[in-house]
């Protein structure tokens, strides 16, 4: 997986571009990760009878 | 629930507008003004979001004007809450106590709040300024297109910390919106859409907060 978009100038020498659009997936997958780990620890911490 | 000053025709249920008394169980939480900045802030950040993302996933538009005239709105938003920020209120009170942070003491914010707050102001500042230099690369009625105003590698490092707010955009509506919708914070997102929480519902966080109390040594 990139980090970073790459490209060239007019004299063919690498240039910066951005960070990498395949990180989109990942930056979704972060806040999908807190969820999921939220919703296990509110199921353990969950009081019988609750 | 309606209180019994609702079902008398006292007050008006729903939201707190200027003039308004609110019954005796409900305390207001967030001014009208509060709450109007909260929901554009909101829009104009999914507009953005939408804006910049969706073309990357293959939906094609014509997406630029609609991008750089939401983010300038999003930079007045940004300078109307810094200025009342400032103004009306103490700047210290959006920081950590050390009472928060060893979880004896919650005020108006939770630990948990504040950090979203702080990581959505890191997000949405580096997107407006690189933003706001970006500009110069586009044709706007506002200034000169100048892209030679910065250097290959300086251009880099601006497109690189635009789309690192935009990843982290991704990540913090994702997480924003759980957190919002979960019942034990619904009191928040209604508070955020009517503007009060009921003097039940402080309770209760004052009561979460004293089992806090009790746990810490």
């Amino acid at each position: 997986m990139e980090i970073f978009r790459v490209g060239h100038d007019a004299w063919g020498r690498q240039v910066l571009e951005g960070v990498s659009w395949d990180l989109l997936p990942l930056a979704a997958g972060v806040g999908l990760l807190v969820i999921v780990g939220h919703a296990i620890y509110r199921l353990i911490r969950r009081k019988p009878g609750e | 629930m309606a209180s019994s000053a609702d079902a008398m025709g006292a007050v008006p249920s729903g939201a707190v507008s200027p003039g308004t008394t609110l019954p005796e169980d409900r305390i207001q939480r967030h001014a009208g003004v509060d709450r109007l900045f909260h929901w554009l802030t909101a829009a104009s950040v999914i507009t953005l979001m939408a804006t910049a993302l969706l073309p990357i996933l293959g939906v094609r538009f014509d997406w630029t004007p609609i991008h750089w005239v939401t983010g300038l709105v999003l930079t007045a938003l940004v300078v109307f809450h810094l200025l009342r920020s400032m103004a009306w209120r103490k700047l210290r009170s959006i920081w950590f106590s050390a009472g928060e942070l060893r979880g004896t003491n919650v005020g108006k914010y939770s630990v948990a709040q504040k950090l979203m707050h702080h990581a959505m102001t890191l997000m949405v500042l580096s997107a407006v300024v690189t933003g706001l230099l970006m500009l110069k690369k586009i044709k706007t009625p506002l200034m000169t297109r100048d892209p030679y105003v910065f250097g290959f590698d300086t251009w880099g490092v601006i497109y690189v910390i635009h789309g690192l707010a935009a990843l982290a955009a991704v990540t913090l509506v994702i997480i924003h919106v759980y957190f919002a919708l979960i019942p034990e914070n619904r009191m928040y997102l209604r508070a955020m859409i009517r503007g009060w929480i009921t003097r039940q519902d402080q309770r209760a966080r004052l009561a979460e907060n004293a089992w806090l109390d009790k746990k810490t040594p």
